[in-house]
């Protein structure tokens, strides 16, 4: 049984078919793809598949466990993490608590201890802080921790967002398109960390991305949506030269 | 003398009140109308206890607030899986609910006309004193694994639950916690005035206390109580003015949401660190060449590594 598998996936708001008839599966240590022009309803994938949206059809299996009904946090916890296609940072908290938030649902201190700082409330913020800041390091943030994090440039923002999903320790990372706006150092660099994430932590890792170039290059294969549907699935150099694909793209040619 | 100490005792237990008030708006973006009707709901239920039942002055504060928290559960379980708008509104009805009923039962609340005979317990000192405890109290959730999360419930409700926060549950206790600490201000209210009735407790106390934070800065405690104690000693010390001084209060509140829409501290915060940031300030010039620095280090890892 794989990691996540998706079986038959339905979703509509009002007339407009955003997911129709989506499956997938995907196992720890795999980097799989969706790519397909805008309105296609990729965001709207990884939306019901962390709980944001419900589905109309389909079973979403995590861990051998059905999780198509269970509320957003519960996915987290059971280990989907993800970073948004518009960052969306705690603006009132600095970059380290940013990621501490990852932590807080589960600290190891009772509510009681939230008014008083109690031996066991120090200890485990102090081990909060430690772990936040290894996250930090992963990310190359730890010279950043007091700032806030909407000072910062848009590419430690994007890389901050990850730092945030890892913290959560997630079996399955959904990243909705990590490298809008970035420049291409940073692009690079982007991409080496998405590769160590599933290489060197085994994550599993569903990356939106519209830089074909780096979907390309580090995706094991690639699933190409348009209006809903899934239109191709194959390893990068299949799916590339796919007609139907360039044709999403591009549009029918006149001959 | 008097004067002075009944106009800081009043003031104190108008800061309890807005810590509660900090903890619910400030802290987690919840907006209640019916806030006040939780001080009355202190007020009447250890008044009650004490000239009524005869129980001591502080197991009768536990009782009130106990009550209020029970009362602010069942208020709360629909309430913290709304929207922010519809959360005023509910708590307002609520708010105004009870106000009413304590006009109703005028055998156990005196009604319209009010509750006497409350023996007068609450002096300066104790006013000061739990001002200085609910400060504290406050100050701790801000920092806790709970005031973190209330925080992120605040900005940003669905990056909060996509980060594994229970956002209902984090809102829930955060209105407790308000709850509570309102609740306490409206026990040493009742015990300080030695007489209260419902028309105390309507929805313009409770705006007028969101007023307190937003104008000393919502995303600070420190601003918060600063606020609180601006605009409530004001108008004691503008005594002369008379009618003016709402005209005066109105025009200061308005200057500063329009031109420091953060509030007067933003979010600036009293601790010990960053009272000594403000005597050792860096030059932002500083911060800028930190910042290029790093930024320098990262193109050059990538260029290695590429």
């Amino acid at each position: 049984m794989a990691l996540l598998e998706v079986e038959h996936l339905y979703k509509s708001f009002g007339g407009v078919k955003a997911i129709q008839d989506f499956s997938f599966l995907i196992d720890p240590g795999e980097i799989k793809g969706i790519i397909g022009p805008n309105g296609a309803g990729k965001t709207t994938i990884f939306n019901v598949i962390n709980g944001i949206y419900e589905a109309d059809a389909g079973i979403i299996t995590f861990n051998s466990e059905d999780i198509t009904n269970d509320e957003q946090y519960k996915r987290t916890l059971a280990g989907i993490g993800r970073t948004f296609q518009n960052i969306r940072l705690f603006k009132g908290l600095t970059v380290l608590e940013n990621v501490q938030c990852a932590f807080d649902p589960v600290a190891k201190y009772s509510i009681a201890e939230c008014y008083l700082p109690l031996p066991r409330r120090i200890r485990a913020e102090k081990e909060n802080r430690k772990k936040s800041e290894s996250f930090l390091e992963m990310v190359g943030l730890e010279k950043f921790k007091d700032q806030k994090p909407e000072n910062m440039a848009y590419g430690l923002q994007r890389r901050l967002e990850i730092a945030r999903a890892l913290a959560c320790q997630p079996k399955l990372i959904l990243l909705d398109e990590p490298a809008a706006g970035l420049n291409p150092t940073e692009v690079v660099d982007v991409s080496h960390l998405i590769k160590r994430l599933a290489d060197e932590m085994g994550l599993a890792v569903m990356l939106i991305e519209h830089r074909l170039e780096l979907v390309m290059s580090i995706s094991h294969t690639i699933t190409v949506q348009n209006f809903g549907e899934t239109i191709a699935v194959g390893a990068p150099s299949d799916v590339k030269n796919d007609p139907k694909v360039i044709e999403a793209y591009l549009g029918r040619g006149d001959a | 003398m008097a004067l002075i100490n009944s106009i800081l005792t009043f003031i104190f237990i108008t800061i309890i009140s807005v810590t509660g008030v900090y903890i619910l708006t400030g802290l987690t973006g919840m907006f209640s109308l019916g806030q006040a009707s939780f001080m009355a709901l202190g007020s009447y239920v250890s008044a009650i206890m004490v000239t009524r039942l005869g129980v001591p002055f502080i197991p009768a504060c536990i009782i009130a607030v106990v009550v209020a928290v029970m009362i602010g559960f069942i208020v709360g379980l629909p309430t913290v899986r709304l929207r922010r708008d519809y959360i005023s509104l509910v708590t307002l009805g609520f708010g105004e609910a009870i106000t009413s009923l304590l006009n109703q039962f005028t055998k156990l609340t005196g009604g319209a006309s009010g509750f006497t005979g409350i023996p007068k317990i609450t002096n300066v000192w104790i006013a000061g004193g739990s001002a200085i405890a609910c400060i504290a109290l406050a100050a701790f959730f801000k920092n806790s694994k709970y005031g973190r999360q209330c925080i992120a419930v605040r900005n940003d409700e669905l990056a909060a639950k996509s980060m594994g926060i229970n956002a209902p549950r984090v809102k829930m206790v955060a209105f407790l916690t308000s709850v509570a600490i309102t609740a306490f201000s409206g026990c040493l209210y009742a015990f300080f005035t030695t007489y209260v009735d419902p028309s105390l407790f309507g929805w313009k106390k409770s705006a007028e206390w969101i007023i307190m934070v937003f104008f000393g800065g919502s995303n600070s405690l420190t601003g918060s109580i600063l606020g609180t104690f601006l605009l409530s000693g004001m108008p004691e010390v503008m005594r002369a003015l008379a009618e003016y001084r709402s005209v005066v209060y109105a025009v200061l509140v308005l200057l500063i949401i329009n031109f420091k829409p953060s509030g007067l501290l933003g979010e600036w915060e009293f601790t010990l660190r960053n009272i000594k940031a403000l005597f050792h300030r860096r030059k932002p010039e500083d911060d800028n060449d930190n910042y290029s620095d790093t930024s320098k280090e990262i193109k050059n890892d990538g260029t290695i590594r590429s």
